[in-house]
């Protein structure tokens, strides 16, 4: 049970809080707009981070089936592309699923090749060449 | 092409949320913002209390804001109000020390640096918005006035304690998560506070 003496202390700290400017309420509505940006930006971009299962090596991982499904789901891989002779070449999944500095991140270069993916999907539709 | 059909899919919607959780964030966003228009102005006044300055008030309560959407938007929402608290303290126990650097830093160099400019501050900015009356604001000011001199000149931790636990309404529980210290430790700081605190403003004053 509170005393009088921490009532009144809440009541004139309410009282001033109720008599916060309007310069002061208008910037701090600012802040409340830019910090909900940003924890939308921040969910949008890790709505899979929070599943827990997006650690650098799971990423690797993810990198690494993803080149082995692309390879598996080519027929090119199957009929021998250009150059190959006809058996499954590991180079480029190793490429792929690489984690070394130099080659940089694997997932940021599955990003960045997302419009070759797209190609080689157009390739593999239209079926061997004539 | 079956396999490569679904790993088109899969890259399509690689940054989109998916659609179960996009209502889940909708319904989190919403409650993030009432939290913090609830939780604003008296986090500013604590701040300002604290520091003494709207502006740096302002600044520290901006970034508490921002930490915790960045940072702790997806904890459960009960959690809020401890962890801003405790963002929005160390934020102002980190200006209090980079002010002391600075005041020692300034005692080094020579001249008076007051109001360079030779203006006098605008007496409009001092001028409340409407509300209620001019002598009732007055008197209600001059007793939060010795009230806030009062908080100013308890140790830190104490002043933490009682506008925790007396302001802000946290329980000692929450109040000691905010602190990052014990339950009893809160207690002791409270107690300590509302005895000094009354011992120089009487029981009502």
């Amino acid at each position: 049970m509170s005393e009088p003496f921490e009532d009144r202390s809440r009541e004139l700290f309410l009282e001033s809080v109720d008599n916060v400017d309007m310069r002061v309420r208008s910037r701090l509505t600012q802040a409340r707009h830019a910090a909900l940006e940003a924890a939308a930006a921040s969910t949008g971009r890790t709505w899979f981070a929070r599943l827990g299962v997006w650690t650098p090596a799971a990423g690797v991982t993810a990198a690494a089936l993803l080149g082995a499904a692309l390879w598996l789901g080519l027929p090119g891989a199957h009929q021998g592309g250009p150059g190959s002779d006809g058996q499954p070449s590991f180079e480029d999944l190793d490429i792929v699923a690489s984690s070394d500095e130099s080659s940089g991140d694997a997932l940021e270069m599955l990003q960045n090749d997302i419009e070759f993916y797209d190609y080689a999907d157009n390739v593999a539709n239209a079926g061997p060449a004539a | 092409m079956p396999r490569f059909d679904t790993l088109r899919t899969a890259w399509m919607v690689w940054d989109v949320p998916a659609p179960a959780l996009r209502g889940e964030v909708l319904d989190q966003s919403r409650e993030l913002e009432n939290f913090l228009a609830d939780i604003e102005r008296r986090a500013f006044r604590m701040a300002e209390i604290a520091l003494r300055d709207p502006d740096d008030a302002m600044d520290v309560v901006q970034d508490a804001m921002l930490k915790l959407a960045r940072h702790y938007a997806a904890k459960p929402s009960a959690e809020w109000r401890p962890l801003f608290y405790r963002i929005l303290e160390n934020g102002i126990r980190d200006l209090q020390r980079r002010r002391t650097v600075r005041k020692r830093f300034m005692a080094w160099l020579p001249g008076p640096k007051e109001d360079p400019d030779g203006e006098a501050q605008d007496p409009l900015d001092a001028v409340a918005d409407g509300g209620p009356a001019i002598t009732d604001i007055l008197m209600q000011g001059q007793a939060m006035d010795r009230l806030e001199d009062g908080l100013r000149a308890l140790p830190a931790r104490q002043r933490e304690a009682f506008m925790l636990r007396n302001f802000e309404g946290l329980d000692v529980a929450d109040t000691a998560r905010a602190m990052g210290c014990s339950e009893g430790s809160v207690k002791t700081h409270y107690s300590r506070a509302v005895h000094t605190l009354r011992g120089q403003l009487g029981e009502v004053w």
